[in-house]
């Protein structure tokens, strides 16, 4: 029930000068997850080849039954040199085009406030960037690679949020 | 059937209480009393003959009627009207209303709601807007954001044809209104922050299929430049579209169309703007970067560029030219002359010779100091070196205007042959600019700046104004505590209409500026104001009103929609949210 597959270990979706197609991108994520063994109590229907059921901590679950699948864990968590590193990246994939300098917000959400449109944790970060969202997030997965997403994500965590955000008052 | 007669009789009540003025039934040709084309002529002058609502009467001037869009997101454009139809679209995702106005309350007659790609939002660089339709021939012709041309049949609200005519992946979208001339729509992208090849092409009226299709930069052969038809006034020598771009930085170059189109039926041109040189650091892409920033005139019929001037040569600062480029037949130096005006973004308010593209006046029509003046020989600005930006040149304080414009583009003036004066709204802000190598990664943007804004000189943020082009002088001026977004209307009762960024509708005197009403409207207007005469034959003005256009520009803060993107004011809008905040209505106003 606890299964935590990390990913660590895998290896940039991106050769060198070469951008993978999105599907053979997913496939080798499939891949690196099923090499890290299926959670006991998955569906017998589940086909080796399927993707991996990636669960999400912020969704809601009907009649509370708890969905077969895994969270991700970011094998960067509280890396400071990572998160320099997911700064550079975040201005040299062009984030900061949409998302505003440092993350603050322009035609795309502020990711600096502390709150997050589809789930705050890592692995639902990793999933937003590496798979891209409607309404205008592009998948960078295939661009950036696992491993440059969770550079990604742990810069992205080093945002301070500001310590009262839901009030905004103006004085004469 | 009792309906029918009671329209009838509302006609014919109608043509005995309105004189002179042009009947508009639904089968009627356009009339002075409809809208039919986003800037009301082919001239764009944005004028309107009514004169119902005068100087003397507009302090009564009281809204009648609203109408919620549904959708938030800046709503830029303008309703049109069509015999007794007003047509409404919104932003992304992009419906189309059709109202009854012959019916108490102005019910629906239908409504389009296409399929619209979301990924769009994610394209579209500044905002979900869209600038508005054009009415041909029994169709309502508009653009969707993901980058397809819809005809919807006026009466039924039947779509009749739907076609691609950019591309998402490429970085653009399409925000502009087209313009019809005779049986071909002439439409352009926008993307001048995703690195876009720029673009215009000539749709056919009845099936949407491309007629030709023309860059704004590239080779001559691409660009629908030919040796027997270009002219260009000041430039001169083959390939200027790709010569005037080192590194080959044209291939990425933006130059997008996104603003107002004019047409000229004698001289058969069309008129457009182009906007920013992509990337925002000038020092990748060498050269005057032609023709980008710059105004182009081309036949229609087969696209061919008669001319071509670039306003700002090698843009440092993303001072787009796509704001309109209104005709207008004016007295220069004791000489007629068919005369082409446009605010531009650079801060400048140029008049042109239309015929041949020569520049007659350049003068500041805000605050501004990345140049001295524009030479009006050589038709190039004289740069105040201080203010070039680039990556070598570090973080630049203080330019102004800022990349907002010394006017937004999507903000078109109004010109009045009567007072014979422009009419516009401005911003005042300046900017501190600090780019970096920008990466073409497609699908992203490709911009790479940080560009904080602060108040430009004097203590306000924006105002309307009155602007002689015939020699290049304010005439009065309204300041505004906000950077002012909306178009302008003015009428043949001298009554010039505008909305502020807070969210105030109001009329001013067309000869002194003086308001004569204002009424608040709920959210800031970023829309351009129309007027029509109703079936019921009074005198109608109608606004949107519907905060947006560019993120940058309103902070973030104004947002209520999203609990999960919550943003600090910012500098120095910093008020703006105590004011207004995202909305979508439309609003009509009568006397």
């Amino acid at each position: 029930m606890d299964f935590r597959p990390v990913m660590a270990g895998l290896a940039p979706l991106r050769s060198r000068g070469r951008l993978l197609r999105p599907t053979a991108a997913l496939l080798i994520l499939t891949g690196a997850l099923l090499s890290c063994g299926q959670p006991h109590d998955a569906p017998a229907t589940v086909s080796p080849a399927a993707p991996p059921a990636v669960t999400y901590e912020s969704h809601l679950l009907a009649g509370e039954a708890p969905v077969p699948g895994a969270s991700l864990t970011n094998p960067h968590a509280g890396d400071a040199a990572v998160a320099r590193s997911g700064a550079a990246l975040f201005t040299a994939m062009n984030c900061d085009g949409c998302h505003g300098t440092d993350g603050t917000g322009w035609v795309g959400p502020n990711l600096g406030d502390g709150r997050w449109r589809y789930g705050r944790a890592d692995g639902e970060i990793f999933s937003s960037i590496y798979y891209g969202r409607p309404h205008g997030m592009p998948a960078f997965g295939a661009a950036l690679g696992a491993d440059g997403v969770w550079t990604l994500v742990t810069y992205l965590r080093t945002l301070p949020a500001p310590a009262d955000v839901p009030t905004e008052s103006w004085q004469d | 059937m009792r309906f029918r007669r009671a329209l009838a009789s509302m006609w014919l009540t109608a043509a005995v209480l309105c004189g002179n003025c042009v009947q508009a039934g639904p089968s009627a040709a356009p009339g002075e009393g409809e809208w039919t084309m986003p800037s009301k002529d082919f001239a764009a002058t944005r004028y309107s003959t009514l004169a119902d609502i005068n100087r003397q009467n507009a302090s009564s001037l009281h809204p009648v009627w609203t109408f919620s869009s549904g959708v938030l997101g800046g709503h830029e454009g303008q309703p049109l009207v069509v015999g007794d139809t007003m047509y409404v679209v919104t932003p992304w995702p992009n419906v189309l209303y059709a109202f009854d106005l012959t019916r108490e309350g102005y019910p629906l007659r239908w409504k389009y709601r296409p399929e619209v790609d979301a990924n769009a939002l994610g394209v579209a660089c500044c905002d979900s807007v869209n600038r508005g339709a054009f009415y041909a021939d029994g169709k309502i012709v508009y653009n969707l954001l993901d980058g397809h041309t819809v005809a919807v049949d006026a009466r039924t609200g039947r779509e009749l044809w739907k076609v691609q005519i950019a591309t998402l992946g490429n970085g653009e979208t399409t925000t502009m209104a087209p313009l019809v001339v005779r049986d071909r729509i002439i439409v352009g992208a926008a993307g001048g922050e995703f690195g876009i090849y720029g673009w215009l092409k000539a749709l056919d009226l009845s099936n949407g299929h491309t007629v030709w299709s023309a860059s704004n930069l590239g080779p001559d052969e691409e660009m629908g430049i030919r040796a027997d038809t270009f002219r260009p006034p000041y430039d001169q020598g083959a390939n200027l579209g790709t010569q005037s771009w080192g590194n080959d930085s044209w291939r990425t170059g933006g130059a997008p169309v996104w603003g107002w189109m004019s047409y000229d039926p004698d001289l058969d041109l069309v008129y457009y703007g182009t906007g920013n040189p992509s990337p925002y650091n000038a020092e990748q892409r060498p050269g005057d970067n032609k023709w980008s920033t710059s105004v182009l005139a081309r036949h229609p019929g087969d696209g061919a560029l008669v001319w071509a001037y670039q306003f700002t040569p090698h843009d440092n600062w993303d001072y787009d030219a796509t704001g309109a480029m209104v005709l207008a037949d004016l007295v220069v130096a004791g000489r007629p002359v068919k005369a082409l005006v446009h605010f531009d973004k650079n801060g400048f308010a140029y008049t042109l010779d239309r015929v041949t593209g020569r520049l007659l006046v350049a003068q500041p029509f805000i605050p501004l100091n990345w140049a001295q003046s524009v030479d009006l020989n050589s038709g190039r600005p004289v740069l105040n070196p201080a203010k070039q930006t680039g990556v070598s040149n570090g973080n630049v304080k203080n330019i102004c205007p800022s990349l907002e414009g010394g006017v937004s583009p999507a903000s078109p003036p109004a010109y009045s042959p009567r007072t014979h004066l422009f009419y516009t709204s401005t911003s005042n802000l300046c900017m501190d600019y600090a780019v970096r190598h920008a990466r073409h990664l497609k699908g992203t943007p490709f911009v790479g700046v940080v560009s904080p804004y602060s108040a430009g000189p004097g203590g306000y943020l924006g105002s309307f104004l009155a602007w002689d082009a015939a020699t290049g002088r304010k005439v009065w001026e309204n300041r505004e505590p906000f950077p002012n977004w909306s178009g302008a209307l003015v009428t043949a009762g001298d009554v010039v209409f505008y909305g502020t960024l807070d969210g105030w509708f109001k009329s001013a005197d067309a000869r002194s500026g003086r308001v004569l009403s204002k009424f608040k409207v709920g959210s800031g207007v970023v829309g351009n104001p129309i007027t029509y005469r109703g079936p019921d034959g009074r005198q109608y003005v109608a606004v949107y009103a519907g905060f947006g256009g560019d993120w940058a520009l309103i902070a973030g803060d104004a947002r209520s929609d999203d609990p999960t993107d919550v943003r600090a004011p910012a500098e120095p809008t910093t008020q703006i949210a105590r004011h207004t905040s995202m909305g979508g209505m439309v609003w009509i106003f009568a006397r």
